[in-house]
């Protein structure tokens, strides 16, 4: 499988360009998007799922054209919105079946096998027969992925999906998305928890008001963060002149103060350790100061 | 490709969401339970089974799925609208909207999945009416029905309102707009444009006449199918529209081809059926006007009068060929140099020969012009053929009528009927002569003068060869002879009809007549309801045409009576120029298919509903005469004295049945004409059929009808009879003027020639003429020649004049006598009629023998009276067995006063010069309790007065025996000059502003549009304005008037001023309308208990249980049982007055003005006297005095009269 975007722009009536000429190849695996908020993630994932059509560009899924060709792409696509909700009337194995049928199982049948798999998959098993409005948002959260899964797409597009799960349900999302990801599949995942990029996705995409600013692998994206994230032991006094002047990254309360972590691309003045960065570090690392893209308020 | 599983999943999934939502529960289970307790109610053998609505099978599911409709019409929109919101949150259905499946497959899976939903409750519902209509006893299942209607009904209203809900959600995209619109769009089809526009608008078929008939089924299935496919197509358009519009990127070009052309094709064929159902609607209405202008070229034409037809029928499938040949006379003053005919104008393809010539002729529309060989003199005859053939133009036999459904409502238990006039399908045929089927020498209809009407006596012969082996029908005896019915009448017909379907008859032979019945296999139902009357069935025939012989004083004219079922469809409208309808034909009734219409003849449910009854109050009555009283009743009520009642657009109307057998002994025997008057005709038809103005019924007096002589006379009171028919008036307005002249004609002569002489010599004058046409010029004569008089100058004023007298009454007396070795008792009274036109009025009087005293609820035994006009003498009532009923007897209708053959209740016809006052003297045998008074036509309202005899003087020494007339020279009957009296027909009598209380209405300027309109006293419907209101217990000289409005707060008010011109005290009544009519008072109480079952009494007897509905006594007995009963009851109220909480009556608030000051007066208005009563005595200064009256009252009705300052002396 394969997804060329090309010259992808998308500018809505009121004027806002949120994408801006985006060029980009995705291959089989797990692919990462990041980006703040207004970055043109969900846009992109929009006019990837044929939800939106764009306002000039093409995308082809194996050298098809997606807007000619949207019958094909939906047919072989799984997707997971960020906000997702289904009907309050339905219950999950219900759901899960109707997602399933319009995904292509016709088989009654196997469709009723596919469910409780995917049902147990995502340790929904025991809420088969629930209503949606008594499901946990983590719960729902689950059920969607279940319905992202459900009818074997070879593209997945998944926004924001561990959103709501506890560290055990993420890591268990993590690993059924890292067994499709081996397969011929296309998983594209967008998300604010970088920590899952950098566990799964073999490449990322990095998106910022619209332009397509890093296209790579995360292990080369921290590569722009080596020498620069520093490891600091702050009085309070210190503290409050060093947030103001560095991008703290993590702050640890101390006998003696607060342990910070900070991002610079000079040494600080205080004394300090510095630490291999990983790619929450490189990403504010590459927002701040390589883009100057303010990502802390 | 469709994907069928998408559109399935989408459905299913769709339906199930919906299934499970709060408001389509509780709609379903609320729907199934309403419709079950419906079903049990009105269809089970444990509810009502209303004989209307059980009648006819197919009836059930098709009330059931025309209610269900109508709310799920609604309901539906709430649903579809949700559905859109749903997909509106875009993030719910995102993750369905990736799926593969194209926008078509997923709107469409949408739409069927709610589709189905509500097709499940309907049959649900069905199948709750179907288990009902398996366990009744009378109907039979009509399975075909159960889908018809399914298909007719409910289908194309779901797509529709889906479709309709689906874009304007699609368009609007605000839930509450949408929903506002869609609601008033659903509103506005109830209540507003359903019947607009022939039916076009009416998506939801609430007026769309969809009746299956069990003779033919659907009579106008291309109408109904192009109507139910606009909406059809309407909902597919507005649905691939909503694809269309759907905000989801498309992914299938063959689906959105296949969108935009169903977008188009479904367009196309909703604009094509609009077309079509509105060409329908549009063709009849150009017929009509085509017809009608048709008439205004040739109305003036002289016709011949046919006097023998020999018609051959040969039926063509859906048309119809035939030969007439025609034997015609010129009864005209002049040569006939063309004969005219009319023919329904789709009978084309004339050929038209006399003695074997070819005769040319001309044809405009119906209008059939010959040129014949040479002029036809007066008094000769000719002989001519015609041949044609076509099928029958409906539009041509009534143009007069639009057929607007809300005018002339026809509906079966909430189910619109179609109005049909003819049937001609292959299967049946139906043709009577108001469609001229047959070459007629007159018109149907007479734009100028729509009382005109020609009439022909006809000798008839019809031969007719009918296809399928089905059986033709006529009047008279069926003969078969090579192949073909033949029907040779006994006796001269006014018009023939002819009916050809699967018929079966049985006969009955009582005396000289023959009945014979012609039924479908299946609908003589009656024969096992009826079974224990088989023996008894010609003796209680014979007793019933003996009835209708007396009451008309004159043989039933003809040898046979057929009795022919007709699909319930067949309706005739009222006509101006005669009150006789067309399901009455000489010699033959037209009945609604298995009596449908006929609530009486559901017999089985009256037997076992009255014998039930019977048995619990420890009554024994034997099977056979219960079923005797059942029949009796039927009958009764069906052909003789039955009425209608009914609510036409607010308005109560009690409208005679429409097979009452009076036509058969005067219009269809008798006809008087005249040239210079021809409506002369529908007057004594009015007159003396007396099938006209039944009068006020309960209901009637109840939602405060005036009575139709007082209608009329306040018509007649700015214009001639000449004048009024000009303007061609309505069909109520033109009866109750013929009414009116009517009774005053008849009240003429017989006042001239003697109530009895003229009724023994009228009789056999029209025994003598019966099937000839008599010039009223000829009677005039014959009648000058027997009493001496002349009453055909009479007829000039009659006719032209517009001036009326006005009569008023005084001295009322009555004195004990003795005549004779018997006691007897003397009324005197004067009358006055100080108006420069004289008139007459009638007298009759209410004796002795009154009934029991109505209790507050029920009481006594019916007593009856003996006034009752027409063929008098019913009275007695019927107490009944049970003798709980009755207590109505004394408040019988005397609106029949003086009319009919013998006028036999009246005892005195008085004349009235111009400004001529009369003592009248009249002497009874019997204890006189009130005099009635019918003023006819005068100035007098309400024109029928009842003065109440109190007391009967027994003089010391005998006094002279009085009866007749003394003409008083000089007398005055002015008021005492010290008295000022103001009446609120006065000048000096102003209503304030006449506020509605509606504040829309009021934003609006709609003002009340009867507020200068006199009604009855409503209890039921008390207006917020002051209403004007007319009984004789008013106030007023010739107007009887007062004012009522509801109690309120005192917004609105009334006063009274005058000048006084000596100041001084003054003592100030006001004038309370209380009833001292005794017949109101005592003969209330109708309501009364349970009625007893009533015996075989006759028409004034029974209470409303009594005489309606267990008596013998006939509805009329039972309807003046309630009028007497409710206007009784509302006096009882009166007198119970603040005893009781939202009592009427309480106190009244006057404000009297004085010199130096005013006052309020509290009235207490429940103890006071009917009359005059003292508000007070005031020091008035020369000047204007003023009292006036608010609304301000504790009781329910204020009601504002007059007030009258006497002077002190």
């Amino acid at each position: 499988m394969k997804i060329e975007i090309r010259d992808l722009n998308q500018t809505y009536p009121n004027g806002n360009q949120a994408l801006k000429n985006v060029n980009l190849d995705i291959d089989n695996g797990m692919f990462g998007l990041l980006g703040p908020n207004g970055a043109g993630k969900s846009t992109l994932m929009k006019i990837l799922v044929t939800l939106m059509k764009p306002t000039s560009g093409i995308v082809l899924v194996n050298g098809m054209d997606i807007q000619k060709h949207r019958k094909e792409l939906r047919g072989m696509l799984g997707y997971l919105p960020q906000d997702f909700r289904f009907f309050a009337a339905l219950k999950t194995w219900e759901f899960l079946d109707y997602t399933g049928s319009l995904a292509g199982l016709k088989n009654r049948k196997e469709r009723m096998k596919e469910v409780d798999r995917l049902l147990d998959q995502v340790g929904l098993l025991e809420a088969r027969d629930r209503q949606a409005n008594r499901l946990s948002g983590g719960m729902k959260r689950r059920l969607g992925i279940a319905q992202a899964l459900i009818g074997n797409p070879k593209i997945i597009i998944v926004d924001e999906p561990t959103t709501g799960l506890d560290p055990d349900e993420r890591i268990k999302f993590r690993n059924v998305l890292s067994q499709l990801s081996q397969q011929d599949v296309i998983i594209i995942l967008s998300t604010h928890i970088v920590g899952d990029i950098s566990s799964t996705c073999q490449s990322m995409a990095l998106l910022n008001r619209g332009d397509l600013v890093y296209n790579g692998s995360p292990e080369n994206l921290v590569k722009h963060a080596e020498g620069h994230v520093f490891k600091l032991n702050l009085t309070p006094a210190e503290y409050e002149i060093a947030k103001e002047k560095f991008n703290v990254i993590s702050t640890i309360p101390v006998d003696s103060g607060w342990e910070v972590q900070i991002v610079s691309d000079e040494a600080p003045e205080y004394s300090f350790t510095s630490i291999i960065p990983n790619i929450e570090h490189a990403y504010v690392y590459f927002m701040e100061h390589k883009l100057q893209t303010s990502l802390i308020d | 490709m469709l994907s069928f599983i998408n559109i399935k999943t989408v459905a299913r999934y769709e339906a199930k969401t919906l299934r499970r939502s709060w408001f389509y529960r509780l709609f379903s289970i609320g729907a199934i339970l309403i419709f079950t307790i419906i079903n049990i109610g009105m269809f089970s053998p444990i509810g009502s089974e209303n004989w209307e609505a059980v009648a006819i099978s197919s009836l059930l599911p098709q009330f059931n799925l025309y209610l269900l409709n109508i709310a799920q019409s609604v309901v539906v929109i709430f649903l579809a609208s949700d559905f859109l919101k749903r997909d509106k949150k875009v993030d719910t259905n995102e993750v369905l909207y990736t799926r593969s499946m194209s926008n078509f497959e997923y709107i469409i899976g949408k739409t069927w999945g709610i589709l189905r939903l509500f097709l499940t409750l309907n049959l649900i519902i069905l199948a709750i009416g179907l288990i009902i209509n398996i366990i009744s006893r009378s109907m039979t299942v009509d399975f075909k029905s159960y889908v018809y209607f399914l298909l007719i009904i409910t289908i194309p209203t779901l797509i529709f309102s889906l479709g309709l809900s689906f874009t304007l959600m699609s368009l609007i995209k605000n839930q509450a707009v949408t929903f506002l619109i869609l609601l008033g769009y659903a509103a506005a089809n109830i209540f507003y444009i359903y019947f607009r526009a022939g039916l076009v608008f009416d998506y939801m078929a609430f007026g769309l006449p969809v009746f299956r008939s069990g003779m033919i089924g659907f009579e106008n299935l291309s109408f109904i199918v192009n109507q139910r496919l606009i909406y059809l197509f309407a909902g597919l358009f507005l649905v691939m529209s909503t694809i269309l519009l759907f905000k989801r990127l498309p992914q299938s070009r063959f689906h959105r081809i296949l969108t935009i052309s169903g977008f188009f094709v479904f367009l196309a064929g909703t604009i094509i059926c609009t077309i079509n159902t509105y060409s329908f609607y549009r063709k009849d209405l150009a017929d009509k006007s085509r017809v009608l202008k048709v008439n205004r070229d040739f109305e003036d034409k002289k016709f011949p009068s046919i006097t023998d037809a020999s018609i051959e029928y040969l039926q063509k499938g859906e048309s119809l060929e035939a030969k007439v040949e025609l034997k015609i006379l010129n009864d005209n003053s002049e040569p006939l140099s063309q004969y005219f005919f009319s023919l329904n104008p789709d009978l084309r393809d004339t050929r038209i020969t006399s003695d074997g010539k070819d005769l040319k002729f001309k044809r405009t529309y119906h209008i059939i012009e010959i040129e014949p060989v040479k002029s036809l003199n007066t008094g000769e005859s000719d002989k001519l053929e015609f041949e044609y053939t076509g099928k029958i133009n409906e539009a041509f036999c009534y143009p007069n009528y639009k057929d607007d459904i809300t005018e002339n409502p026809y509906r079966v238990s909430l189910i619109n009927i179609k109005k049909r006039q003819a049937f001609l399908t292959k299967n049946y045929v139906l043709l009577t002569p108001e469609c001229h089927w047959y070459p007629t020498a007159g018109l149907n209809f007479y734009p100028s003068n729509p009382a005109q009407l020609k009439i022909d006596f006809t000798n008839y012969l019809l031969k007719v060869k009918t296809e399928n082996n089905l059986v033709a029908v006529s009047q008279g005896r069926m003969q078969r002879e090579n192949g073909y019915f033949i029907y040779k009448p006994d006796f001269p017909l006014t018009g023939l009809t002819i009916a050809i379907g699967n018929y079966q008859s049985d006969n009955l032979k009582v005396a000289n007549t023959e009945f014979i019945t012609y039924h479908f296999p299946g609908d003589d139902y009656y024969k096992k309801d009826l079974a224990a009357l088989k023996d008894t069935l010609p003796i209680l025939v014979s007793g019933l045409l003996k009835d209708l012989e007396s009451n008309f004083s004159t043989k039933y004219p003809f040898g046979t009576l057929s009795l022919l079922e007709v699909p319930v469809q067949f309706y005739s409208f009222p006509k101006e120029s005669t009150q006789t309808r067309a399901e009455i034909q000489p010699s033959m009734v037209l009945l609604p298919e298995r009596l449908a219409t006929i609530n009486q003849a559901g017999f089985y449910k009256q037997f076992s509903q009255q014998k039930k009854r019977m048995k619990r109050g420890g009554q024994v009555i034997t099977d056979k005469d219960l079923q005797v009283r059942i029949f009796n009743n039927f009958m009764r009520s069906t052909f003789i004295s039955g009425e209608n009642f009914r609510f036409n657009n607010g308005v109560a109307v009690n409208e005679p049945t429409r097979y009452l057998l009076g036509p058969s002994f005067y219009f269809f025997k008798n006809n008087f004409y005249s040239s210079e008057y021809p409506v002369i005709n529908s007057v004594f038809e009015v007159h003396l059929q007396k099938v006209n103005n039944p009068g006020m019924s309960g209901m009637q007096a109840m939602s405060g009808n005036l009575s139709d002589n007082d209608v009329a006379n306040l018509i007649l009171r700015n214009q001639s009879f000449k004048e009024i028919l000009a303007n061609r008036p309505g069909g109520d307005t033109l009866s109750t003027i013929l009414t009116i002249k009517g009774d005053g004609l008849f009240n003429f002569i017989r006042s001239k020639a003697g109530i009895d002489e003229f009724k023994d010599w009228f009789v056999k004058y029209i025994d003598d003429h019966k099937f000839k046409r008599v010039d009223i010029k000829e009677f005039n004569n014959d009648i000058r020649e027997k009493y001496g008089f002349e009453f055909y100058p009479y007829l000039y004023d009659w006719y032209n004049v517009k001036e009326q007298p006005g009569f008023l009454f005084n001295n009322l007396l009555a004195t004990q006598i003795v005549v004779g070795n018997r006691s007897r008792y003397q009324v005197t009274f004067t009358a006055v009629n100080p108006e420069s036109t004289g008139g007459l009025f009638n007298v009759a009087f209410r004796t002795g023998a009154m009934g029991g005293r109505g209790g507050a609820r029920g009481g006594g035994g019916g007593g009856g009276f003996s006034f009752g006009g027409s063929g008098g003498g019913f009275g007695g009532g019927g107490g009944g067995i049970g003798g709980a009923g009755g207590g109505a007897g004394m408040a019988g209708r005397f609106s029949s006063q003086g009319r009919g053959m013998e006028a036999l209740d009246v005892s005195r016809i008085v004349y009235l010069g111009p400004n001529q006052t009369k003592r009248i003297g009249i002497v009874l045998d019997a204890v006189p309790r009130s005099m009635m008074i019918n003023t006819l036509f005068s100035k007098n309202v309400p024109g029928q007065i009842t003065l109440p005899i109190d007391n009967i003087i027994k003089p010391k020494d005998p006094e002279k025996e009085f009866s007749g007339e003394e003409i008083l020279t000089g007398y005055s009957p002015v008021a005492d000059t010290s008295e000022i009296i103001v009446d609120n027909e006065d000048m000096g009598f102003t209503i304030g502003r006449q506020n509605t209380a509606n504040r829309l209405k009021r934003l609006l300027g709609i003002q009340n549009k009867n507020a200068n309109i006199y009604q009855q006293i409503s209890m039921m419907k008390i207006p917020s304005i002051w209403q004007p209101i007319v009984q004789s217990v008013y106030f007023g000289k010739y107007i009887r008037s007062a004012l009522y409005t509801k109690g309120g707060t005192g917004d609105k008010t009334v006063i009274w001023k005058s000048y006084i011109r000596e100041p001084g005290y003054y003592d100030i009544f006001c004038y309370i309308g209380k009833s001292v009519d005794r017949m109101m008072v005592t003969g209330g109480g109708g309501f009364g208990g349970p009625g007893g079952p009533g015996g075989q009494g006759g028409v004034g007897g029974g209470g409303r249980q009594g005489g309606t509905r267990q008596g013998g006594g006939t509805r009329q007995g039972g309807d003046a049982g309630i009028t007497g009963g409710m206007l009784g009851e509302a006096e009882g109220n009166q007198m119970r007055g603040s005893r009781e909480q939202g009592a009427p009556y309480k106190e009244f608030h006057f404000h009297v003005s004085y010199d130096g000051g005013s006052e309020d007066i509290a009235f207490d208005y429940v103890s006071a006297e009917g009359g005059w009563n003292k508000l007070g005595t005031y020091y008035l200064k020369s000047d204007t005095a003023k009292v006036s009256l608010t609304n301000l009252s504790g009781g329910r009705i204020v009601i504002a009269d007059a007030i009258k300052w006497v002077k002190q002396k």
